[in-house]
């Protein structure tokens, strides 16, 4: 076992792998930089690149770039009070106040601080809980990963998008697009409407540089903001207004600690996601504030405390990724697309057939967060710089990217087309408010849930009764329907609010 | 909250599953082969499911609908709300059209000159009428991606 540690974590430690999560970090926080340019989307498109890489480098470099652009998201929100990414949208609240009063500098270091120390402590969680949590699931059966996965998705439906109904709409739409292909039974093709390149299935590649990049630039190119300008803010060349001291930490460690944990909780709940986590988190902290009245108007305390949450998030939503194979979040439902272009399924199986793979992941992960801090440190006021390029530039280049992205999964023209149809699906249902993280989360878990039907359908010789006799299943169904149900009432409550 | 959009929407997501269930599934699923689960038990599930929840939708945004109209000043809200939200369908086509015509001119006059058009007309639908930063943005990303195609990943191009 330890030999097998040890070993895991020299792979990551082999100059290339490292090189990459660095590379991954530091791009990262450039694309988090960006307004309108987020986590997911970077993934999305440098998902394609790791067909390149080794499998180490490739989930080094893709776990590096979510983490990097979580901490980038916070340097547009802090400097031009425009969240880089949603979850930064509460580190706004007290970082641009700070900007404005020429201690933008401290804000940011303070950002930095916080999303390495939210992320080192949900990275620790994950190192300790994930192996124990994916031993009790390899005891899990069929009927329990079905109701297991029926339930995911109602979570991710309910809690994490406005509207229940939409939200599994969309889910069922994705489990339908997982369905064209070859069918598993007869070997098949399934819902390919006569179209030869269909037969072989839809890769996640399309789907995500389609509906999380490319739909996404459209719409911004629609709404591009106005009237943001980094230039405006004016750095304060005071020590103190430019530098967080060990004191000063020391007294923001309690908060980022108490904001870490809630990051970690939420973001080992698959759905909720990061944004959840960082509004809560910083809510907490105005709760426990002895002076809650300066929150809102550059209360340091109020960047760590949603700092911390939101970087928990990254490591905690690889909990279920690694124990039962369920995405926690769009990143790692991508993440999964990697796994998957390497050759591995994530799931409890992986840390019996693929354990020295795992150990290597967690030293990518501690890796990444030391090249956050080393990289944020050193270059914190050049990645500010990132903030100023103009769109005019930046969109172009991102559009080529998706094309070639697209193109470069399987060199494959047909797959350029495909992402194409699938930036016009994201655009519609962006503006009837359906949930795209639901689609794809469903799309990538639909494959899972039909072996899993089918195997229950096979065992029980058609018996569809056969659930009642499995008392883990019977429990994952009715919190499925009690989650349905409070979502409705939440809802009607809503909606009730708004109208009065 | 758009009523009439979403209602829409539901509208659209329930021609789409009747459109799933009683033509693209029959059409175009294998038989059963005699074992296991019949390949359109997943699909016909799945469109069921949406022709369900979105008549649920559709049912209780036309009743939200039908009290709206009651009071004439929410018609008036409602109509000013549409068209501060009407989608733009002419902004997704001008970026669309290009990126779809991009890989047969690839395939006709080569990566170089093709990918150059793309991106000025891309940079040009972005906004950008500077001549120096439009030459430089078509010609570097290009030349770049080129060269990394050729030398060092071995990527095939069309």
């Amino acid at each position: 076992m330890l030999e097998m540690i040890f070993s895991g974590l020299a792979t990551a430690l082999a100059p290339l792998n490292v090189l990459f999560v660095l590379v991954g970090v530091i791009l990262g926080m450039i694309a988090g930089a960006i307004p309108g340019v987020n986590g997911p989307m970077a993934i999305a498109l440098c998902v394609p690149m790791s067909y390149y890489m080794s499998p180490v480098a490739a989930i080094g470099f893709l776990v590096g770039l979510n983490k990097g652009a979580f901490f980038g998201g916070s340097i547009s929100g802090i400097l031009i009070n425009t969240p880089g990414t949603p979850e930064s949208a509460a580190t706004t609240w007290d970082g641009h106040p700070l900007a404005l009063a020429g201690k933008g500098e401290k804000a940011l270091r303070m950002a930095l601080y916080a999303s390495v120390t939210g992320d080192a402590f949900s990275t620790i969680v994950l190192i300790l809980v994930a192996a124990p949590l994916a031993a009790v699931a390899l005891y899990m059966g069929p009927p329990e990963i079905f109701a297991l996965i029926c339930m995911a998705m109602t979570i991710i439906a309910g809690l994490g998008t406005k509207s229940l109904l939409r939200g599994l709409i969309a889910a069922a739409l994705g489990i339908l697009i997982g369905c064209i292909g070859i069918e598993p039974v007869s070997a098949l093709p399934r819902l390919t409407l006569d179209i030869t390149q269909l037969e072989r299935g839809i890769t996640l590649i399309p789907i995500g540089i389609g509906m999380l990049a490319f739909a996404e630039i459209i719409i911004q190119l629609q709404n591009m903001p106005q009237g943001a300008d980094a230039a405006a803010i004016k750095f304060s060349s005071k020590k103190d207004d430019k530098y967080i001291s060990w004191h000063q930490y020391l007294g923001t460690l309690g908060t980022c600690l108490r904001s870490a944990i809630a990051g970690t909780v939420v973001g080992a709940l698959p759905g909720l996601g990061a944004p959840v986590a960082s509004f809560f988190a910083y809510d907490q902290a105005v709760k426990h504030s002895k002076n809650p009245e300066s929150f809102g108007k550059g209360n340091i305390l109020g960047v760590a405390a949603s700092e911390s949450a939101n970087s928990a998030v990254v490591a905690a939503s690889l909990i279920p990724l690694f124990t039962l194979g369920i995405p926690g979040n769009v990143a790692s439902a991508l993440l999964i697309g990697a796994f998957v272009i390497h050759g591995m399924i994530p799931g409890p199986l992986m840390f019996e057939q693929n354990a020295q793979f795992i150990y290597s992941i967690y030293g990518s992960l501690i890796l990444a967060n030391i090249f956050l801090l080393a990289a944020g440190s050193a270059g914190l006021r050049l990645f500010c710089k990132v903030v100023d390029i103009p769109s005019a530039i930046l969109y172009p280049i991102i559009i080529f990217t998706c094309l070639l992205g697209s193109y470069m999964a399987q060199y494959s023209s047909f797959d350029v087309y495909l992402m194409l149809v699938f930036t016009v699906l994201a655009w519609f249902m962006r503006k009837f408010n359906y949930s795209i993280i639901c689609l794809i989360i469903g799309f990538i878990l639909a494959p899972i849930w039909e072996t899993s039907l089918q195997q229950v359908i096979i065992a029980s010789e058609q018996n569809p009764f056969m659930f009642l006799h499995r008392p883990v299943a019977v429990v994952l169904v009715l919190l499925s329907i009690w989650i349905v149900i409070r979502s409705y009432i939440k809802d009607r409550k809503m909606k009730k609010l708004f109208k009065n | 909250m758009n009523i009439k959009r979403d209602a829409w929407g539901y509208g659209c997501m329930i021609c789409f599953s009747l459109s799933l269930l009683f033509w693209i599934i029959p059409t175009w699923t294998p038989p059963w082969p005699g074992y296991g689960m019949p390949a359109d038990l997943v699909p016909k599930v799945a469109a069921w499911f949406i022709l369900l929840l979105a008549a649920l939708g559709l049912g209780r945004n036309l009743l939200i609908l039908h009290k709206e109209r009651a009071s004439a000043q929410k018609a008036t809200c409602d109509k000013e709300e549409s068209a501060a939200t009407r989608p733009g369908w002419l902004h997704l086509l001008i970026y669309i059209v290009p990126c779809a015509l991009f890989m047969p001119a690839v395939a006709l006059c080569g990566f170089i000159p093709a990918g150059i058009v793309f991106l000025l007309i891309i940079e040009f639908l972005c906004g950008q009428r500077k001549p120096v930063p439009m030459i430089c943005v078509s010609v570097l990303p290009v030349a770049v991606v080129w060269a990394l195609m050729r030398y060092v990943l071995n990527v095939p191009l069309p």
